[in-house]
């Protein structure tokens, strides 16, 4: 056996240079640069465009005779809900309306997101009506209707004789802390949000990298078989040597395009706050980024970066078995649905991060790279787990190399046909 | 003493139901030249594929200088497949320094080559082209540089010729002869029984999957027992009319200017001499020699070369449509 490099080395160099000179991948990455920044610019082109603005509410108490102000009241009360329940911080704006028909109008026109009518029945309650587009089980309209109790409670008390400090006592929000069941567990409040999307985020990267650029393994293979330089490169370089050079090559020409886009992306979500700052006076919500530190990105990089060789090493294998360019989407349908099955389990494994299947399916070589991104960030993962799966998939790697230049080496010299994999096995059995 | 010459020895190979390799043995001499000739379909890429160690034989061996050629390094071989390949959106120099590098030659001096042979090959200012913007012709000289960068001792060239008109028939040939110089060891196969008679000093000519006759050239030829005569003489239409009678020599061919005989064994030419000196008014040309290669080959093969060159041309339509290689 022939060592990989140097020869690897320059196989992978010439492949690189030669890939990211093409004006498709300039042109391709360029585009999903744009993209990327603009995906990541989203939130604040929503912003500007006023989508976010603070909800507005209009109050017209004339008739029901409060001695406090009930515009400020439910602000207070509005405000203090929409805290408590983790939302999303966009502050209710209440204000007294003097014309209820004209207020009505401004709610039809979108200007006023809703309009409460407080009256006084004759049993001396007070009653309620809002006027809204809400829907009825909207998360504004439970606010508003809780609020609303507030002051209804506020003025059943005051015809009871409290005096108003007295009743303020009795809203003030009481100690409540809550103790998780597993202390280590992340908050899941807090981080399960953002931490959700960069999870569904490893999984997208991961499920593209495998399919595109397991793509542009297998086409650049068949490529030399068709243009026939293949002859050439197996007497010059063992087939080993061929595959990682291919695998390592194109995998860096992917890395490249995945920094430009990601670096665009994050350009964006950092351009945002300074933007949004000048722009509208405060920064949008805080980037998705809470809660995934350096040891998960590293840990990421090391599955992706493996799943990625495993998959494209057998692109390769199965890319050396077509002789025209048109029959390599064919070859490669085996590993297409490999990488298609471990994207959906992916999908399902991100809400439940901690089931059975889950756990076992991560460990799988070819799932790793998939599963163990939603298990690090949302489930709980043991390090025994990682050094494991970390472990099998370097012992699938060698072997993938192994089987994959024992295809390779036979494929590359059989034209004709479209080779049925029995035949190439056939041809393995009898060459090396 | 270990043999230091190239021998292959009883090769065979299947590729399912076809035989096409079925024992061929033979042995090159190093620092000669070496013709493989053969049909298309005979074996003779596949013979070749096997000596490189790209493709395993079922059964026999290759080895060279006493050793097997699966311990061999890789260096040893230069290769000029049949199916020409390159990288055609490269640059000429940087395919090259590629395909150098492969084989462990450093970049300075893969340079230096390369720009030698362009100049020797005179197209040096191919050197900064793309592949794709070069003609065929032009595409396989650079193809043959690929192959001899690394200094290889031996030099396994499949049909280098075809393709080619004849000003870079010429060149190719001179490279030949200037390899063979530097002391190394060619071998290649063709259908070109002139370039064949005018280059190599032995060959192999396969048939089926088998060596139907090997050796230097000149023994193969004296094998055959018979030889050849070229007349022409004035007043008698080269001599046609009378020559047949003579007992057991018939006419192969007539030229223009010429009539060419075939003299069975135990024949002395002599005779025709002779002859044609009684009964001509004057004898121009009187020539003895040996029987060509292409009548060698058809001869043990049964057919023309000739008539498999318009198969193979004919092949060559239907690119590579064939399993494995024939």
């Amino acid at each position: 056996m022939t060592d990989l490099f140097p020869n690897a080395w320059h196989v992978a160099r010439r492949e690189y240079l030669q890939r990211v000179r093409t004006r498709t991948f300039v042109v391709i990455t360029a585009v999903l640069a744009v993209i990327g920044l603009g995906l990541a610019g989203l939130p604040l082109i929503g912003q500007v465009l006023g989508d976010e603005r603070a909800p507005t509410i209009g109050v017209y108490a004339a008739d029901a005779g409060l001695n406090t102000d009930p515009a400020q009241s439910l602000e207070l009360a509005l405000n203090a809900i929409g805290s408590e329940g983790g939302g999303d911080g966009s502050g209710f704006e209440v204000r007294s309306v003097d014309d209820p028909d004209a207020a009505a109008g401004q709610v039809r026109d979108g200007e006023l997101d809703g309009l409460l009518t407080i009256g006084r029945a004759p049993d001396g309650e007070l009653t309620f009506d809002y006027l809204s587009e809400e829907s009825p089980a909207s998360r504004a309209l439970l606010g508003v209707r809780s609020a609303a109790s507030q002051v209804a409670i506020g003025d059943r008390l005051a015809r009871a004789g409290l005096d108003p400090s007295q009743a303020g006592a009795l809203f003030a929000p009481v100690a409540f802390d809550l103790t998780p069941v597993d202390p280590n567990a992340q908050d899941p409040e807090e981080n399960f949000g953002p931490r959700y999307l960069v999870a569904l985020a490893m999984t997208v990267l991961t499920f593209m990298a495998v399919l595109t650029y397991g793509q542009w393994v297998a086409t650049s293979v068949a490529e030399e078989k068709s243009s026939r330089v293949m002859e050439l490169l197996i007497t010059a370089a063992s087939p080993r040597q061929l595959l990682a050079g291919k695998v390592l090559g194109t995998g860096a020409a992917g890395l490249t395009q995945y920094a430009v886009v990601v670096a665009a992306a994050l350009v964006g979500l950092l351009a945002q706050g300074v933007i949004g700052e000048r722009l509208l006076g405060s920064a949008p919500a805080d980037p998705a980024l809470q809660g995934v530190d350096l040891a998960v990105l590293l840990t990421f990089a090391v599955f992706f970066a493996g799943g990625f060789l495993l998959y494209a090493l057998l692109y390769a294998a199965l890319g050396s078995t077509a002789s025209r360019l048109e029959d390599v989407q064919q070859v490669v349908g085996p590993m297409v649905v490999v990488g298609m099955i471990g994207y959906f389990a992916s999908i399902a494994g991100l809400n439940a991060p901690d089931a059975e299947w889950v756990r076992l399916l991560s460990l799988v070589p070819f799932f790793t790279p998939y599963l163990m991104p939603a298990r690090l960030l949302l489930g709980s993962v043991e390090p025994w787990e990682i050094l494991l799966a970390a472990g099998l998939t370097a012992v699938a790697l060698a072997l993938a190399l192994w089987v994959a230049a024992r295809i390779y080496s036979a494929g590359v010299l059989l034209y004709g046909q479209r080779l049925s994999l029995r035949n190439v096995l056939r041809a393995v059995r009898v060459d090396r | 003493m270990p043999p230091v010459s190239l021998v292959v020895e009883n090769l065979q190979k299947r590729f399912g139901q076809v035989v096409a390799l079925d024992g061929i043995s033979f042995s090159v001499e190093p620092g000669r030249i070496f013709g493989l000739l053969g049909a298309n379909g005979a074996g003779k890429t596949t013979c070749m594929r096997i000596v490189l160690d790209i493709l395993r034989p079922d059964r026999g061996s290759v080895t060279w200088q006493g050793k097997p050629n699966i311990a061999l390094r890789r260096d040893t071989w230069g290769y000029l497949p049949e199916e020409r390949g390159l990288y055609l959106r490269m640059k000429v120099i940087d395919v090259l320094r590629f395909f150098a590098a492969l084989y462990g030659v450093p970049e300075a001096q893969a340079t230096r080559e390369v720009e030698e042979w362009l100049e020797r090959f005179r197209v040096p200012e191919y050197r900064d082209r793309k592949v794709e913007e070069l003609s065929k012709g032009n595409q396989q000289k650079i193809q043959f540089i690929a192959a001899i960068l690394h200094d290889p001792d031996v030099l396994i060239m499949d049909e280098p010729f075809s393709g080619l008109d004849p000003v870079n028939v010429q060149l190719l040939k001179e490279a030949f002869l200037e390899m063979r110089d530097r002391g190394k060891t060619l071998i290649f196969s063709t259908h070109q029984m002139e370039t064949v008679e005018e280059l190599c000093e032995s060959i192999a000519i396969i048939d089926r999957g088998r060596v139907v006759v090997s050796g230097q050239v000149r023994d193969v030829k004296r094998a055959m027992g018979r030889q050849v005569v070229r007349l022409a003489t004035d007043g008698d239409d080269n001599g046609s009319a009378w020559v047949e009678a003579l007992d057991g020599v018939s006419i192969t061919a007539r030229r223009e200017d010429f009539i060419e005989l075939h003299v069975p064994a135990g024949t002395d030419p002599e005779k025709i001499l002779r002859a044609a000196l009684q009964r001509s008014e004057r004898v121009t040309r009187f020539e003895i020699a040996d029987p060509s290669l292409e009548e060698v080959f058809i001869e043990h093969v049964g057919r023309p070369a000739a008539a498999e060159e318009e198969r193979h041309l004919a092949a060559a339509g239907r690119a590579g449509a064939e399993l494995p290689q024939p």
